[in-house]
């Protein structure tokens, strides 16, 4: 207590470089206190209450998360999210590490930008306008990719409008604007790999399988193991690919968590069920976040 | 060495394919309607300078209002996210303070906060305020984002104390020393920070969906949306409409990729 006291009212020169040091993030505090610690706050103490239209408030205690944990609307679309995100994150993982093994092995550094920043172009782009683009694409009657499988004999289908197509279709749209990303982090963590590990293996006789299988994917362990619990976080908050082409669509099947959230609190003005939805997409994604502090001290590659 | 071209034309088709979508949206955007209803399709447009349905977006919606409104909240959330970020990032890298790693951490903790997390708080806050269908609502959440401080206290680290003891010793203030000595040493930084929260801030979608209710305070994502509905879609105009809202992040992005990618390496935050 009497270091705070010291830091509002300094003596010394020292304390008033301390106050300096502390004014200096005052700003940054203010600005999550309040954007982030109080609303969050504010969310679960909403899951508690039923707010009467008039501003009086009343304790239901668990009541709320008892209706909306029992709704089978509610799991359907934690059902659907966990779905897409087995679709799209192991697709962005497994293919981004298969592009920046290939950019690696280019030699010229002027070519492997040109063709590495053409993968890194979608990730400039707005999820809406890359979702609507490829619902374009995905068109059953004039959209390309039926025109394209019908070279190699593959009847018509119907994609974003069928029950079967419309998961991984979605996810297919996840996976092109993240590939890039993830593409830039393996390819900088190959590039720090030490030369002489490989001279050492080539010595050794190993062939290009063994290199790969006991020194670049160990040597990358970590970011990748990063990748896959952000791409796991980002799929797990999938909304605007959704929201701008199926919108949960058909007969519900793309409806994801977010979306019900989205409906629940703006279409319907359900804040207390909509608060519900907020706290459980909290807790979980930080409970996959703890994991990896948990298995994987730093948090942060660099 | 016959591998590497296999390699090489393996990484190559996959790029082709990755840029395909861009390909077919401006191709499309320069076809008429009859002409994107062809079956079998053509690839190419009858007419390469028929520009017409951009002319037919910027009559049927204020697109030039949505690409104004989006710039001004872009700039506003690159230009303060940049002053707020380099501040407390030169606080964390360079004073000692009570609380200052717990500070520190707390706001690194903020990303595990989903923003849909805190979504329904901040409307009704916004609603209270009379922030509703402004700039500063649309902006206000906007302002900062964890990967600035942190970027900034990464970068603001690596200066030599020294720099700043001898700054000091000449009898700089604190403020000033952030002015005449910080800054200039991290302007890599700033200008990373800047074109990463300029290209975020533009690319947004929910919050401005769920903070605007007229026409002429939408953004250029809202916009392209006004061209969808449930049964029918005119894609020619769509893709005119969507070609104009990523072209200038595209431009940006295409000639200052080398800081997005520095950024991108150095964090690989924000999920």
């Amino acid at each position: 207590m009497r270091q705070w006291v010291r830091l509002a009212f300094p003596k010394t020169h020292l304390e008033r470089r301390k106050r300096a040091g502390f004014l200096f993030v005052l700003p940054a505090l203010l600005f999550f206190g309040s954007v982030f610690i109080v609303p969050l706050a504010q969310s679960v103490m909403y899951s508690f209450y039923r707010i009467q239209p008039g501003g009086a408030k009343e304790f239901v205690g668990l009541g709320r998360y008892e209706k909306v944990l029992t709704d089978s609307t509610f799991w359907s679309a934690v059902g659907n999210t966990v779905q897409l995100l087995l679709f799209s994150v192991p697709a962005t993982v497994v293919l981004a590490l298969a592009v920046a093994l290939g950019l690696n092995q280019i030699a010229s550094l002027k070519w492997r930008n040109v063709w590495a920043s053409m993968y890194f172009l979608p990730f400039a782009t707005s999820l809406v306008a890359a979702a609507l683009v490829w619902q374009w694409i995905y068109e059953p009657v004039y959209g390309f990719l039926n025109y394209a499988l019908s070279f190699v004999g593959i009847p018509p289908q119907k994609w974003l409008q069928s029950l079967v197509e419309v998961k991984p279709a979605i996810a297919a749209v996840s996976v092109w604007v993240r590939i890039g990303f993830d593409t830039m982090i393996f390819l900088a963590a190959l590039q720090s790999i030490p030369q002489e590990y490989y001279e050492a293996a080539g010595i050794d006789g190993a062939s290009a399988v063994q290199r790969l299988r006991y020194i670049t994917l160990p040597m990358l362990n970590a970011q990748i193991i990063m990748v896959c619990i952000l791409e796991l976080i980002f799929n797990f908050k999938i909304f605007d690919q959704v929201y701008a082409t199926t919108q949960g669509g058909p007969a519900g099947e793309s409806q994801t968590i977010i979306m019900l959230l989205y409906d629940t609190a703006f279409k319907f003005f359900r804040f207390g069920d909509a608060s519900v939805m907020a706290v459980f997409v909290f807790v979980t994604l930080m409970v996959v976040t703890l994991l990896q502090w948990r298995f994987f001290r730093k948090p942060i590659e660099y | 060495m016959r591998l590497r071209w296999v390699i090489l034309l393996a990484v190559a088709c996959g790029a082709i394919t990755v840029f395909f979508p861009f390909f077919w949206m401006a191709v499309t955007s320069l076809k008429t309607a009859p002409e994107i209803q062809r079956v079998p399709l053509t690839i190419a447009p009858d007419n390469w300078l028929n520009f017409g349905n951009y002319v037919e977006v910027f009559k049927r919606e204020p697109f030039l209002r949505y690409l104004v409104n989006s710039a001004i909240v872009a700039s506003v959330a690159a230009v303060s996210s940049v002053v707020v970020s380099s501040l407390a990032g030169f606080g964390f890298a360079k004073y000692r303070f009570p609380g200052r790693d717990v500070f520190f951490l707390a706001i690194v903790g903020i990303l595990m906060v989903p923003f849909q997390s805190v979504v329904v708080p901040l409307y009704v806050w916004m609603n209270e305020f009379g922030l509703l269908d402004t700039y500063a609502g649309i902006v206000l959440p906007d302002l900062v984002s964890v990967f600035g401080v942190f970027l900034m206290r990464q970068s603001i680290e690596m200066i030599p104390n020294d720099y700043i003891d001898a700054a000091r010793i000449d009898g700089a203030s604190d403020l000033r020393i952030f002015f005449s000595v910080v800054l200039p040493s991290v302007k890599p930084a700033i200008a990373t920070l800047l074109i990463i929260k300029f290209m975020w801030s533009w690319n947004e979608f929910f919050w401005p969906m769920v903070v605007t209710t007229s026409q002429h305070m939408r953004v250029v994502t809202i916009g392209v949306m006004s061209f969808t509905n449930m049964y029918y879609i005119d894609y020619n105009l769509l893709t005119a409409a969507a070609v104009i809202s990523i072209l200038p992040i595209l431009v940006i992005f295409v000639t200052l990729q080398r800081w997005v990618v520095q950024a991108v390496v150095m964090s690989g935050l924000k999920g």
